[in-house]
């Protein structure tokens, strides 16, 4: 790997964890409270015991996905460029399972945590889940897309090795067009 | 600049210049300076369907179309200039002639000058003197010297071949310092043993006539360093027969070392006592013996420093007698640096680079591009074919008939180093290259490590000697380190980063 790509990979993963554990909630909390807030539902709470940890467990997904790609492109010793492509389809797979595993963890935090100790996340309410609004659950999902992009996509565009390089998607537009 | 003139005389002085084509392209002709030489080739042999007189001259052609595709668009790969006097046979002069009694007209011979006659009938058996010659001179060197010995090279140098380069042989020498003609023989055959001192002598007498002492005349001869397999039959004729190799040699060197300073300022003896075998043969398309290692000593002859000797015969050993190795060979670390560069770029070329190129037609840029980063330094990143920012499209035609002319070229290096690393002589063994690696093969190539053996291995771990280590570095040089965009640009930088 080139000094560039590290620094390019270090920055990535530093903005990530600002992105993830603070802006994030702090967007939640100041710009988009109206789309979380439901009958029954503290949004502090919910970023606390919600949302929060399931982003947690994302990011340590997303960074377990980083690890993996970054030892197997380091590590292969493509003769070909067929070779080389050939991983894109393990990119894309590996996105897709990122994007499964992102809205499992928001599930398990926001629904089937409660369900399986059959506990209630209000005090004092009967349901044994939080119930998000549809546009919540939106909002949700967007946040997992975005942190998909910037903790897995933004790092493997801009700093995945060797020949691989440019076998992410975007990265022939954004570095190889010149 | 140096200016060689190479002369090969027979099959072995063709497969010598074979050799020599090679080194020149691996860079090992230079002056002093590092500036490659100019290199001229011409081939002297009666035998003009002989297969290794072919082969010579499809290495000399291929590597002129390259360096001619090529151009001004590499800094270090090709840059040998390569001047192709042709093939030229002693029988032409001989209006069609192609028998000895032909060439001397017995008819005429015993009306004008019965006592020469009567010579030629005691020098020459009857089916010496009938025998056709357009097979060569059938390893009898009296038959060569006959008619050799009628060459006049004032009469020569009016016409043809000859003319273009005993006239770039003057050119050469009021302009350079350093004119060097080197003639390559075999000395135990018919056509090399008659005709290269023969022809040392006239060239030498030549030059002192035109008052070039300056020029130096040296040759390689080869002694015997291979064998026949298998005999001829009743309808041969006259024909080589290896039992004689011996008895030439042993001619050979006397003429030599009574006369060979007439003929030569400095001569390179080498041989083997180690046989290659090969299938007999007469001649013709049928001499397909492969290369051999001695003719690519006979050839590193032409690299030996002489001007500071007083050496006339310089001769060459090996320090195991079952195995040669790099040490072996005079100048060993430039020599061997030199062809292991050429025998890696010939293996990553030919077997990734080229079938990366041709693998870029089927696809649209921006999917080839995807596997392929180091693509785009060299040509245009856009599937329009157009130039972009000076880099070309890699399918715009020109550029593909650079590729198809380094290809055929580094098919015919490869095949000439296969043959000198495995065409060793039985018990013998050589440390040199890995012959199955300079093979054809289906798979890509991607380690580089085991295709040379011994000292001329690059020092780098095993790992990191690989094409894919060398694509990462094409894709990460800074930008005034790719001074050449396309095909030409794209060898050159490969050229650079294999050694």
């Amino acid at each position: 790997m080139r000094p560039s790509q590290f620094i390019a990979l270090g920055s990535c993963v530093a903005i990530g964890m600002a992105w993830v554990f603070l802006m994030q909630n702090w967007i939640l909390l100041n710009i988009f409270p109206g789309l979380l807030v439901g009958p029954g539902l503290n949004l502090k709470d919910y970023l606390q015991t919600g949302s929060s940890p399931a982003f947690t467990v994302f990011w340590f997904g997303c960074i377990t996905a980083l690890l993996l790609w970054f030892s197997t492109t380091l590590t292969a010793r493509p003769s070909s460029s067929r070779q080389v492509r050939q991983v894109q389809p393990l990119w894309w797979l590996a996105s897709i399972g990122l994007v499964v595993f992102g809205l499992l963890c928001l599930s398990w935090f926001t629904i089937f945590r409660w369900q399986v100790t059959g506990t209630s996340p209000i005090e004092g309410n009967a349901v044994n889940f939080y119930p998000v609004p549809a546009g919540g659950w939106f909002l949700l999902i967007g946040f997992v897309l975005i942190d998909l992009i910037v903790l897995f996509w933004l790092p493997t565009v801009l700093a995945t090795p060797r020949t691989y390089r440019f076998v992410v998607p975007g990265a022939v537009t954004l570095l190889g067009s010149r | 600049m140096k200016h060689i003139f190479a002369i090969g005389v027979g099959g072995t002085g063709a497969k010598c210049l074979e050799a020599l084509v090679h080194l020149h392209a691996c860079g090992l002709l230079s002056d002093p300076d590092g500036q490659p030489a100019r290199l001229g080739v011409f081939l002297v042999e009666p035998d003009q369907q002989s297969a290794l007189l072919a082969r010579a001259q499809t290495a000399i052609s291929r590597y002129e179309t390259m360096q001619r595709a090529i151009g001004r668009g590499a800094d270090y790969f090709a840059r040998g200039e390569l001047c192709n006097y042709g093939t030229w046979s002693p029988l032409a002069t001989s209006s069609g002639a192609i028998s000895l009694d032909q060439v001397f007209p017995k008819a005429v011979l015993r009306t004008q000058a019965p006592g020469v006659a009567a010579l030629f009938d005691c020098l020459f058996p009857p089916e010496e003197q009938t025998a056709d010659l357009d097979v060569g001179f059938r390893g009898r060197p009296p038959i060569g010297s006959a008619v050799m010995s009628r060459i006049s090279l004032e009469k020569e140098a009016q016409v043809g071949q000859w003319q273009r380069m005993l006239v770039d042989i003057q050119t050469a020498a009021e302009n350079s310092e350093s004119t060097l003609i080197h003639l390559f023989g075999s000395v135990f055959g018919g056509t090399g043993a008659s005709g290269v001192p023969t022809l040392g002598q006239l060239i030498k007498d030549w030059l002192t006539r035109q008052g070039r002492n300056s020029v130096k005349v040296q040759a390689s001869l080869l002694l015997p360093y291979f064998d026949f397999e298998g005999a001829a039959n009743e309808d041969t004729g006259v024909h080589a027969e290896s039992r004689s190799f011996q008895l030439n040699t042993n001619a050979a060197l006397q003429y030599l070392s009574s006369r060979g300073i007439s003929c030569f300022d400095h001569v390179f003896l080498i041989g083997s006592d180690i046989k290659a075998r090969y299938g007999f043969s007469i001649g013709g398309m049928s001499q397909s013996n492969a290369a051999h290692l001695v003719e690519l000593l006979a050839a590193l002859g032409l690299r030996h420093p002489t001007q500071n000797s007083n050496a006339y015969a310089h001769v060459l050993s090996r320090a195991q007698s079952q195995v040669v190795t790099w040490q072996d060979l005079p100048d060993d670390e430039l020599v061997g640096n030199g062809l292991a560069r050429g025998a890696r770029f010939a293996v990553a070329w030919r077997h990734n680079f080229s079938r990366e190129i041709d693998e870029a037609q089927k696809l649209s840029m921006r999917s080839f591009l995807s596997g392929a980063p180091w693509v785009r330094r060299f040509f245009s990143p856009h599937n329009s074919g157009g130039n972009h920012a000076g880099r070309p499209g890699i399918r715009d035609n020109t550029q593909l008939s650079i590729q198809s002319s380094i290809n055929q070229y580094t098919d015919t290096l490869l095949q000439w180093l296969n043959q000198i690393s495995s065409n060793v002589g039985s018990g013998f063994k050589q440390e040199l290259f890995t012959p199955s690696l300079l093979a054809p093969a289906d798979q890509l190539a991607n380690n580089l490590h085991k295709i040379v053996q011994g000292k001329a291995r690059p020092r780098r771990s095993e790992n990191s000697d690989t094409v894919e280590a060398i694509k990462v570095a094409m894709d990460w040089l800074p930008e005034d380190q790719i001074t050449h965009p396309g095909m030409a640009g794209l060898a050159d930088c490969l050229w650079l980063l294999v050694a």
